[in-house]
């Protein structure tokens, strides 16, 4: 690979031709289009449909469609008190390990990214291709061996065991290396320098401010990321009360068979636990689209 | 560019948790893959093996080699059919000029939000045989953890999740070509088909073999969606993937050693692919 370097938009000359003129868009495109978005769809809309449900109304009624009476209160309130309202504390949890993975990320991906992008020092390329290189290594191979050394470390069923390995993210150096390179000039870091800034003011107070649309993207990557991950508290945290929502929905699952099954008060708890990550797309998905736009890398 | 050793101070927070969370895990995991847990008057002790446990893994564990062979095999039939998907909604939706465009995208990279392992435990209830609309619908009885069919269910959870972020990669970078080249392409009497066809998928190539690269590094890593469906109660054989069987050797029979072995032979087959695409894709034209 050469380089990374953003596509940018060029200039259109020759504007996009308005709809309806000649070249409108089939309806075959439409259908294939609305057929998919049903099929990503679809799923949700179950979750939606019986989290008003109760156990027998699960297995008796339609799936795809409500049935009377509801029991989404009732569910509501099994789901918050269960076992002393230990989903509370999951999902505290989920924000805690969520929100301080993404600002520590944040943090020292871009004083990473700023370094290689706005110096020259000596290791600087096989170090870069390194640190890529092993976004190829599989999250087994590291958790396994994490687990290990947390043991040694007395770091087992800590908060820190589920925050800190999941502070390093090579594609959110790599992001943000390329928001350095595309947003903030050499010239205005040359600029800032001869008017007498030192390199740290140089980096905090004149480019962060420019590359805040990277800090976002990296943000919300780590944060969606450490919210999904599974493996890693799978692994590393053992009691309850340590759990993140992922991790105690799906024991809560395991545990939900024999007599007393509470499955749709699962099912609304799925839901409350990505109504987070749904909210923070619909408000913050440009920054997404961003991030994967610097994905696009020229061959 | 300034050459400076101020650059290390920058760089220095990220390398080091790049160190410490990253280089050392693997290379304590090549250094653990040398042992196993030998006997010393009754007493459990570290033994070194050298390549023994590799040896075992490839001549003596038909279970791991079948783990591979299935996720090789998933890999081949899921990455081309969940990538064309992508790459036919892209081209769709680049061509869409209706007043959808927006809420077609948003659907489409909704399921990639998920945690993958909500995305299973929601798949697990619309499988299970009593509860699916499928079946409900249909009025029939599909076992969809059929010995064979369970490899399709997994595969529909897997495109299910990542066809819309791929589609919206691949549609992110439509977004970045100037239109001028198909105006210039439409004047030249090429048809909407052939514009596609010649000037819109050539384009793609390089966020084509991206989004293949980083599905085969997914697929080989498939976990979570075994995972769950099996803590959920169906059943799923120990093996299907690598990594649900290693982490039986971790987690069940406590085997380190040969769960670090496990994991570094996935590594260096998904590295080994993963190198093989990039320089198949870029590395020819090159020189």
């Amino acid at each position: 690979m050469t380089a990374p370097t953003v596509q940018k938009r060029q200039p259109r000359i020759i504007e996009r031709p308005r709809r309806g003129r000649g070249e409108g868009s089939s309806p075959l495109t439409t259908v294939v289009l609305s057929i998919f978005a049903i099929y990503c769809l679809l799923p949700l809309w179950w979750v939606i449909v019986n989290m008003f449900k109760d156990n027998s109304q699960l297995f008796s009624t339609f799936g795809l469609w409500f049935s009377s009476p509801s029991h989404f209160l009732e569910n509501l309130n099994i789901l918050f008190t269960r076992q002393d309202g230990i989903f509370w504390t999951w999902l505290r949890n989920s924000f805690v390990y969520a929100g301080s993975t993404a600002l520590l990320s944040t943090v020292v991906c871009a004083a990473g990214g700023y370094g290689f992008s706005k110096y020259n020092f000596a290791g600087k390329g096989w170090m870069f291709t390194v640190i890529l290189g092993t976004i190829m290594v599989p999250s087994t191979a590291l958790v396994l061996p994490i687990f290990i050394l947390m043991q040694k470390l007395g770091l087992i069923n800590t908060f820190w065991a589920v925050i800190l390995p999941a502070v390093v993210n090579p594609f959110g150096l790599y992001l943000m290396r390329v928001f350095w390179d595309s947003a903030v000039p050499d010239d205005l870091i040359e600029a800032a320098r001869i008017d007498g800034a030192n390199d740290w003011i140089t980096f905090w107070s004149v480019g962060l401010p420019l590359v805040r649309g990277g800090l976002v993207t990296v943000a919300l990557f780590s944060f969606v990321a450490s919210w999904n991950n599974f493996f890693l508290p799978l692994v590393v945290v053992s009691r309850a009360e340590l759990y993140p929502m992922t991790l105690g929905l799906q024991v809560w699952n395991t545990t939900s068979t024999g007599q007393t099954p509470f499955y749709t008060v699962i099912v609304l708890g799925t839901l409350i636990s990505i109504l987070p990550l749904i909210l923070a797309f619909l408000l913050l998905g440009r920054y997404w689209q961003g991030g994967l736009g610097a994905g696009a890398v020229k061959g | 560019m300034r050459r400076s050793r101020v650059a290390y101070l920058f760089i220095a927070p990220f390398v080091l948790f790049f160190v410490i969370f990253y280089l050392v895990p693997v290379f304590y995991a090549v250094y653990l893959s040398l042992f196993k847990t030998g006997r010393a008057g009754g007493q459990p002790v570290e033994m070194f093996v050298g390549l023994g446990n590799y040896i075992r893994a490839f001549t003596d564990d038909p279970d791991f080699l079948r783990s591979l062979f299935n996720v090789l095999l998933f890999g081949v039939i899921q990455v081309p059919i969940m990538i064309g998907i992508a790459l036919l909604l892209a081209l769709a939706l680049d061509a869409y000029k209706g007043p959808a465009l927006r809420f077609f995208r948003t659907a489409f990279y909704l399921p990639y939000t998920l945690p993958t392992i909500i995305a299973g435990l929601l798949w697990g209830y619309l499988y299970s045989r009593e509860i699916s609309p499928f079946n409900q619908i249909f009025n029939t009885k599909i076992d969809f953890f059929h010995p064979i069919g369970v490899f399709f269910s997994i595969g529909n959870i897997v495109t299910w999740t990542w066809t819309g972020y791929n589609m919206v990669t691949l549609y992110a970078s439509l977004q970045n070509v100037s239109r001028d080249i198909y105006e210039a392409a439409r004047i030249d009497g090429a048809t909407p088909g052939q514009i596609a066809r010649f000037i819109k998928v050539p384009l793609l190539r390089p966020t084509l073999v991206l989004t293949l690269i980083f599905s085969v590094i997914g697929t080989s890593q498939i976990f979570s969606e075994p995972f769950i469906l099996k803590t959920s109660g169906h059943y799923i054989p120990d093996n299907i993937t690598p990594n649900t069987y290693l982490y039986l050797a971790f987690s069940r029979d406590g085997n380190f050693y040969y769960a670090a072995t496990l994991a570094i032979i996935l590594g260096i087959i998904t590295f080994a692919l993963s190198g093989f695409f990039l320089k198949s894709a870029f590395g020819v034209e090159r020189r």
